[in-house]
């Protein structure tokens, strides 16, 4: 690199440094920040306390993870918004700007500084919230004693081998065509699209007297002296649900052994068991990795009710996948990620519009986007007819479809039920959320600030 | 240097600028067809009544507003163009500064802007702070400022990078009078070092002291522009000033006058000016503290790329 070159990078850093400097410096100095830091404390010292679990440390795990985590991240989100959608606007509009811009700063430049300020803040917020949430559990366990078996866990999740939604959508359609089913006033484009949508929400039945089975590939094989846990989810009838019996057959593929193993009460929603690895017999090097699970379900066929699952979501392997500490700071890095690009979206807001304006259609836009996964799939073709119901789909399907690869990590749901954050999964929400919208944001706004008139605002 | 070598550091041609409301509709043409240049050195003075269109024809030139017709060039290049904009110091009509910094973190804070070095933003920000008297509240928030201060930390603000050309919007408003003074020798000063200014102000004695060119502009039109010098100059009259003359004298003198003219003769006993009276009551350490921004000049341009 030429001398010139590094001087010029140099100086750009210089800039970018002096700008996010300010923006940290313009946060500390406000109440705002004080304000947030106790709400945050508040979460995460007197919430867990003041919440009623059921006494067990599978329900203080609960209010930890998910109402303390929830609620923070919760809070970190509308003010990291806020924030963001202040920083420009507020200093256009009160003509701070106009002196800043006639320096030798580039839109890019006035971008990142302040962005990266926005990004040390939460860093520092997510830092102390999770530290405080470690504690906490830390604290717990130590206070109550929690037996191994209590502790929180981390695990690999492994799901069926099933044709992809999009094949088994293309299956259904032929078949609804075949037997001239097919709902009529729909392009079959529009019904392909809704049955992929719907598939990994659809319930399977299984009578009583019927088998299934499902075949499972584990990503990371099973070694000599782990357990694999078997996790069935299911839904029943409530009132005879006491006449479900089954069996559940976890066969290894490698070693050609099998474990039987009978279940006999339903009256929870999900069942849980683990098999050693040793029932599989000698493991070869490379460890265990193909499996069959099967399920029969064994009750009377007069009086027993089926069971629905939700093939996709409800029948799951899991094996051991680290400490649930790495887990924790998985789930951070995710949080630090969305936060990250919610910063990124409320500035170039805060380019375009007004401080009021922006913090308007930012949190409009924030809660379509929370709303509009469910939307997506709640609503049926039927309301759809209507045009407002239409117009209120194609808003929250645009959402949802622009949203849906950054939010697909959810670290809370993980944490809680165990599951560790897979490493692409990690991967996708830090290159999506942290990197590529943002620079997307980013140009778009940069573009908007070089035309816009920074002295009309008097 | 010869007036025919002198390169323009400002050039418009054609400028004008329309106004719009929410709708695109025009509500106000405050500079109508501009055309204005000013030469490198040079201490241009562009005055005009209130709403004339000065600080609109400053923020074209800066970049800050878009022209709606005409051609604008500073530095040789156009007003967006981050070379040029490295070597501008830009005062504007109101402060605007950010109220929870204190001036040293103010000016480091532009300094930074510039991509100046740590070491050498640090040097320059302590002889900013010294020039314009702010030492001792250095570390306070300039939102409690009184309007002259707050004045004092934007006039730094625009020296931070030793700028070839200087944009002063209504430099010595809220300013007292030791301060004007201060600022229009700091002009002067500049202007020996070879830096360019441009000033706006509808006080016309601070002009006239220290302008060598202005320009009138009313409602966005060009009225006037020329040399202050020749602007003001009444070829048919001259004055004679005599200190210490006793009235016998005079009245001689006088008479003396008529006599070879054949014209009447006005006699006066000149006030010394209330500004002049004022400096010689308030002078702090007798001093003209503006030069002890010697340094500055000549100083090289802040940023590394340029
Ligand atoms: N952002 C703006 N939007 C609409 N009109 C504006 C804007 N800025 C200036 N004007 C109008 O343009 C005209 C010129 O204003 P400008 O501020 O340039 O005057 P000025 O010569 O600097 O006056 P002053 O001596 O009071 O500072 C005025 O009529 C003013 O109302
Ligand atoms: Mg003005």
């Amino acid at each position: 690199m030429t001398n010139d070159a590094q001087n010029g990078i140099a100086a750009s850093a210089r800039r970018i440094g002096g700008v996010a400097v300010l923006a940290v410096r313009a946060a500390l100095r406000t109440r705002t920040v004080g304000a947030l830091l106790a709400l945050l404390a508040v979460c995460v010292l007197v919430l867990p306390g003041a919440v009623k679990g059921d006494g067990t440390p599978e329900g203080e795990l609960h209010i930890l993870l998910t109402y303390t985590l929830g609620f923070a991240f919760g809070i970190l989100c509308l003010a990291t918004l806020w924030a963001a959608c202040a920083l420009f606007a507020a200093e256009i509009d009160s003509a701070r700007m106009q002196l800043s811009a006639v320096k030798p700063v580039r839109a890019a430049e006035f971008w990142a500084g302040k962005w990266l300020a926005l990004l040390a803040l939460n860093a520092a917020a997510l830092l102390a919230v999770y530290t405080g949430v470690y504690a906490q559990v830390r604290w717990r366990m130590h206070r109550d004693g929690w037996e191994t078996v209590e502790q929180p866990v981390s695990r690999y999740v492994a799901h069926p081998l099933l044709p992809s939604p999009r094949e088994e959508a293309r299956e259904t359609l032929d078949e609804l065509r075949a037997r001239n089913e097919l709902p009529k006033g729909y392009s079959e484009r529009t019904i392909l699209r809704a049955l992929e949508e719907k598939a990994p929400e659809k319930y399977t039945e299984i009578p009583p007297g019927r088998q299934q089975a499902w075949r499972f590939r584990l990503s990371r094989p099973l070694r000599a002296g782990e357990a694999v846990t078997v996790r069935l989810r299911f839904e029943t009838e409530y009132n005879t649900r006491a006449q479900v019996t089954g069996i559940c057959r976890l066969g290894c593929v490698e070693t050609a052994r099998a474990v039987e193993v009978p279940l006999d009460d339903f009256t929870l929603k999900e069942i849980e068991f683990a098999v050693d690895a040793r029932a599989f017999g000698q493991a070869p090097d490379a460890g265990l990795r193909t499996f069959e699970l099967s399920f029969e379900h064994t009750g009377d066929a007069k009086h027993a009710p089926g069971l629905l699952l939700r093939f996709r979501k409800d029948v799951a392997l899991l094996t051991p996948g680290g400490s649930f500490w790495m887990n924790l700071l998985r789930a951070a890095a995710v949080h630090g990620s969305v936060l990250a690009l919610l910063a990124a979206f409320g500035l170039t807001l805060s380019i375009c519009f007004s401080l009021p304006v922006a913090a308007f259609v930012a949190t409009v836009l924030l809660v379509l986007t929370m709303v509009g996964n469910s939307v997506v799939q709640v609503v049926s073709e039927e309301d759809a007819k209507k045009w407002s119901n239409r117009a209120g789909m194609l808003v929250s399907r645009t959402v949802h479809g622009a949203t849906r690869h950054a939010l697909k990590a959810e670290p809370l749901a993980a944490l809680t039920n165990g599951e560790r954050l897979e490493a692409d999964m990690l991967r996708a929400s830090l290159v999506w959320n942290a990197l590529l919208l943002p620079l997307l944001l980013a140009a778009a706004g940069c573009a908007v600030l070089r035309r816009r008139e920074l002295a009309d605002a008097e | 240097m010869p007036e025919s070598k002198r390169q323009p550091v400002i050039e418009t041609r054609g400028l004008r600028k329309v106004f719009r409301d929410f709708w695109r509709r025009p509500t106000v043409e405050a500079v109508k067809g501009l055309d204005l240049t000013v030469n490198d050195g040079e201490v241009f003075g562009l005055l005009g009544p209130n709403g004339s269109g000065k600080s609109t024809t400053i923020k074209m030139l800066l970049g800050l507003l878009r022209p709606s017709a005409g051609v604008v060039r500073v530095l040789d290049a156009a007003p967006d163009d981050t070379r040029a904009k490295a070597r501008i110091g830009y005062l504007p009509e109101v402060s605007h500064l950010h109220p929870f910094l204190t001036p040293r973190e103010t000016l480091m804070y532009y300094a930074s802007l510039f991509g100046m070095p740590r070491k050498e933003a640090v040097r320059r920000t302590h002889e900013l702070l010294v020039m314009v008297d702010l030492e001792h509240a250095a570390d306070r928030a300039v939102g409690g400022f009184s309007k002259g201060m707050a004045r004092r930390v934007g006039l730094a603000q625009a020296l931070v990078n030793a700028p070839g050309l200087l944009i002063l919007d209504e430099p010595t408003s809220g300013l007292d009078p030791i301060g004007s003074r201060e600022v229009k020798d700091l002009v002067c000063a500049l202007a020996q070092g070879g830096v360019t200014v441009l000033m706006t102000s509808h006080l016309l004695a601070d002009v006239e002291d220290v302008c060598d060119r202005v320009a009138i502009l009313e409602r966005g039109v060009l009225r006037a522009e020329g040399k202050i010098a020749e602007l003001l100059r009444q070829p048919d009259a001259v004055r004679f000033e005599v200190e210490g003359l006793d009235e016998p004298d005079a009245a001689a003198v006088r008479a003396e006058l008529e006599a070879r003219t054949g014209r009447r003769v006005r006699q006066e006993y000149p006030a010394m000016s209330l500004e002049r009276y004022f400096l010689q009551v308030v002078a702090r350490d007798g001093q003209q503290r503006a030069f002890a921004m010697a340094p500055f000049l000549g100083a090289a341009p802040a940023d590394t790329n340029s």
